[in-house]
């Protein structure tokens, strides 16, 4: 089920948000309202794919189990074998479903081989729900967190549906006291429906709208400059809007039934340097990276040599992560070799410059890695870099491309402003200039944007989210 | 005193947000969904059928999502409010291809690939091949963005005809274009407005070595709003209605196949009652139908026109009556062309002219042919 549709917005969320409050909440026992979430996400995950239920049952119970046996074989080396036995559980069932066509297609063309693709459809929401089992397991050997006994509270953990499908990355060990006992207020409800409106209206009328306009970019045929970075800036909006968009939603979600969720996004595009853009974007992702593959690898208090390596290591997963082609590889291996050139070279030259020249050299390269990241294959994504300077195009602007850029002018400024922290400062200084008015703005501000959400859902749109298939 | 103003203000959000989400829970078991969406000129979709099966192959969630979309309360009202956000706030020039324009009023743009031109062609070409001894004829209908204020991407007319042109080099191209203009198109409907129209037959029939004639009587239905409203759900000035009358018109006899018994049945040139149906445009022959024959027993000289149209045809052909004893109309959408023989005579000598807009061009497939 999509956060962005009729059947969620108007038929689960009500109903769930008035049994979740309906049940008497004992605070130091909340089983009740965990048992009414667990449901809930069980529903609101079969609803788009009921044929997978078994499988995120399966993992669950796998990760819920080698977690007793972690915990029963502790300081013995039951322990470390239950540990790999997690891993192999959840590492395998990723690379069998979402990996096994690369690596046969991969084999047929090295080896001239002719192995028939199986076609295995990618259960959504698997590469998160997956890291989450493993943060669990991993943090439970290393004793950063404790036991959880009770499957069904494990289970709610796993499959909570504001972050089910695409995140943010939450780990055990953060929320396992909300999951014990968490506390519930106006405030909080309040603040999480402001935050939810607020990501729902970033994907329904920012990401969606720009991500018509990339469709239609990638398919009017126009071969001008001008259409190709039409195109990619879009994608960027689109992408960005997306997916912090939804991270919104789970955020603001996680506040209206009690828990706190990490921040996922940080104005990325704002940064100065690709350093900085990776500690702003997806921050659930590179953490999770960072603390269970940078760091047990030796981080940077290793040779250089391995450094590089690790670092190396790390960006070639990360691109893997999100998707099993050659592009997301390169991907993530374009971004490392960027990493790299800033920490042992660049990295000083970027300071001293001034600020726009920097946000031109981010903006540059992040712009370069989107195209390589919405390549279908390799070649494509050539083709679109060399456009973007020049090469193998038509001329400077067609007709369709100014047109559409006449078009989307409105859409594009505003992303571009809602990218900064610019909206964030006016209300803040509202707020402190007249905090009478914002008592009554906030309301109507939140009101009118969920109609006109609705009327968007209502009236039907392009409506996917990006990070599903991830 | 901050935190009361803090505390209110929560309060008051909270109270919004419930509100909106519990009030449409509420309302839209409250009211009833309407028998058809008569903006949209379509049924709502029902509520999916449920069965364990079609819970364990999600048919049942995806037909759930459409029927809470189309039965939702106040679903017009929004479907406007949108609307308004994409021209007025957004600034938006088009909604999905959808615009309204101060020259030619609304209306839809469309690229229409190159390749679909050519496979269009194709078709045309091997339908062409079968009328032997016959002047064959193509043509096409302009879309109406070529005449609007602002230079919407789409239909190239002069593109096609070039495409047209190399494809079909055994066939003549007329050029309508020149008898058109962005006022003879009805501004909340695609389709040309007949009163606008006379000197589009008069153009053709001169191509084709004929005088239609040009003096009618116009004759007033009623508002015609056509589909761009209810698609747009912006409301719109109404065009009116007309159709034009002459001896020639008034005494010709009209036969509709039947597609089920294949047989003729007589009918109306101008059917009134099919005005006031769902497409008010069915008041010409009655809309999309697979064949009409239209007799002219005034005509000399016996010469036959077969015309291979789409909607546009259903106005146009009773303005080419005058100058032809018979016009056989095919709709290849809606009979296959390896049935022709069986049902038409084609009169060597006679004219047969493929006139198809970009809607047809831009979808092969679904002419029944080739």
């Amino acid at each position: 089920m999509l956060f962005s549709s009729v059947e969620f917005l108007y038929y689960f969320l009500p109903v769930v948000v008035a049994l979740y409050y309906i049940l008497p909440q004992p605070k130091a026992s909340p089983k009740w309202r965990n048992l009414v979430l667990l449901v809930a996400s069980v529903v609101f995950y079969g609803w788009g794919e009921p044929k997978y239920l078994l499988l995120m049952a399966a993992q669950v119970f796998s990760g819920w189990f080698f977690g007793l046996l972690i915990e029963k074989f502790r300081g013995r080396a039951g322990s470390r074998a239950a540990l790999i036995g997690a891993l192999a559980v959840g590492l395998g069932s990723l690379m069998f479903f979402k990996y096994t066509d690369f690596f046969v297609a991969n084999v047929n063309g090295l080896f001239g081989a002719a192995f028939k693709l199986p076609a295995i459809a990618l259960p959504i929401g698997i590469s998160f729900y997956t890291f989450q089992i493993l943060s669990y397991d991993i943090d439970l050997y290393w004793g950063k967190t404790e036991l959880q006994r009770n499957v069904l509270t494990f289970a709610t953990y796993v499959t909570l549906f504001p972050q089910l499908i695409a995140g943010p990355i939450v780990r055990y060990a953060d929320v396992a006291r909300e999951l014990a006992g968490r506390e519930h207020s106006l405030e909080r409800f309040a603040g999480g429906a402001r935050r939810f409106v607020l990501g729902l209206g970033k994907k329904v009328l920012i990401a969606n709208v720009l991500g018509e306009l990339v469709d239609i970019c990638k398919t009017n045929g126009e071969k001008s400059v001008l259409a190709v970075w039409l195109y990619i800036i879009a994608y960027a909006f689109h992408l960005y809007f997306d997916f912090s968009g939804y991270s919104d939603m789970a955020i603001g979600l996680g506040h209206i039934f009690g828990f706190e969720f990490m921040e996922n996004f940080n104005y990325p595009y704002i940064a100065k340097s690709v350093t900085e853009f990776w500690r702003r974007w997806h921050i659930s992702l590179s953490s999770w990276f960072r603390d269970y593959v940078y760091i047990p690898l030796g981080g940077n208090r290793v040779s250089a040599g391995r450094h590089v390596f690790n670092i190396l290591a790390v960006w070639f997963l990360t691109g893997f992560w999100h998707g099993a082609g050659w592009p997301f590889i390169i991907w993530g291996v374009y971004f490392a070799a960027l990493l790299l050139i800033e920490k042992f070279a660049l990295g000083r030259v970027l300071e001293k410059l001034p600020a726009f020249v920097s946000h031109i050299y981010l903006a540059l390269f992040v712009l370069i890695g989107w195209v390589i990241f919405d390549a279908h294959e390799l070649p494509v994504a050539f083709e679109r870099i060399g456009m973007m300077f020049g090469a193998g195009v038509d001329g400077g602007a067609g007709g369709a491309s100014l047109y559409y850029l006449r078009s989307y002018a409105v859409p594009l400024i505003l992303a571009a402003i809602g990218s900064t922290r610019l909206p964030v400062l006016a209300v803040t200084a509202l707020e402190k200039k007249a905090p009478r008015l914002m008592t009554a703005l906030e309301p109507v501000c939140v009101g009118a944007l969920l109609i006109l959400i609705t009327a968007y859902l209502v009236d039907g749109s392009f409506n996917p989210f990006i990070y599903f298939r991830f | 005193m901050t935190k009361a103003r803090t505390s209110l203000r929560s309060v008051l959000t909270a109270a919004v947000f419930i509100l909106i989400i519990g009030g449409f829970f509420i309302l839209n078991r409250a009211v009833a969904t309407p028998e058809t969406l008569v903006s949209e000129r379509r049924k709502p979709a029902a509520f999916p059928e449920l069965t364990v099966k079609t819970l364990l192959n999600a048919e049942f969630m995806g037909g759930f999502d459409d029927y809470a979309a189309d039965s939702f309360a106040f679903r017009d009202a929004l479907r406007t409010v949108r609307a308004f956000s994409v021209f007025d706030i957004f600034m938006q020039t088009d909604k999905s291809g959808l615009y309204r324009d101060a020259d030619v009023g609304a209306g839809k743009f469309g690229a229409v690939p190159e390749d679909a031109i050519r496979r269009t062609a194709a078709k045309i070409g091997a339908v062409a091949a079968t009328l032997d001894g016959l002047n064959v004829y193509v043509s096409v209908v302009p879309d109406k963005s070529g005449w609007a204020a602002r230079d919407y991407p789409g239909f190239d007319p002069d593109a096609a005809r070039a495409i047209l042109g190399e494809e079909l080099p055994g066939l003549t191209y007329i050029d309508v274009s020149e008898a058109l203009d962005g006022g003879s198109f009805y501004k909340t409907d695609l389709h040309w407005d007949q009163e606008k129209i006379v000197d589009v037959a008069t153009l053709l029939g001169r191509a084709m070595g004929s005088q239609p004639e040009t003096q009618y009587t116009a004759n007033t239905v009623g508002e015609f709003s056509g589909v761009y409203p209810g698609q747009l759900a912006l409301p719109m000035a109404q065009d009116t209605a007309r159709y034009l009358t002459s001896d020639a018109t008034s005494g010709a006899a009209v036969k509709y196949l039947d597609d089920k018994t294949l047989k003729w049945v007589d009918g109306e040139m101008y059917d009134l009652e099919a005005f006031s149906g769902r497409d008010p445009y069915d008041l010409f022959l009655r809309g999309a139908q697979a064949m009409i024959t239209i007799e002219n027993p005034s005509a000399t000289g016996g010469r036959e026109l077969y015309l291979f149209r789409d909607s546009f045809g259903s106005s146009l052909a009773p303005l080419l009556v005058s100058a032809y004893s018979k016009i056989t109309l095919i709709d290849l959408r809606y009979v296959d062309a390896r049935a022709l023989p069986m049902l038409v005579e084609f009169k060597p000598g006679s004219d047969a002219l493929f006139m198809y807009s970009s809607q047809i061009l831009g979808a092969p497939e679904i002419l029944l042919a080739g």
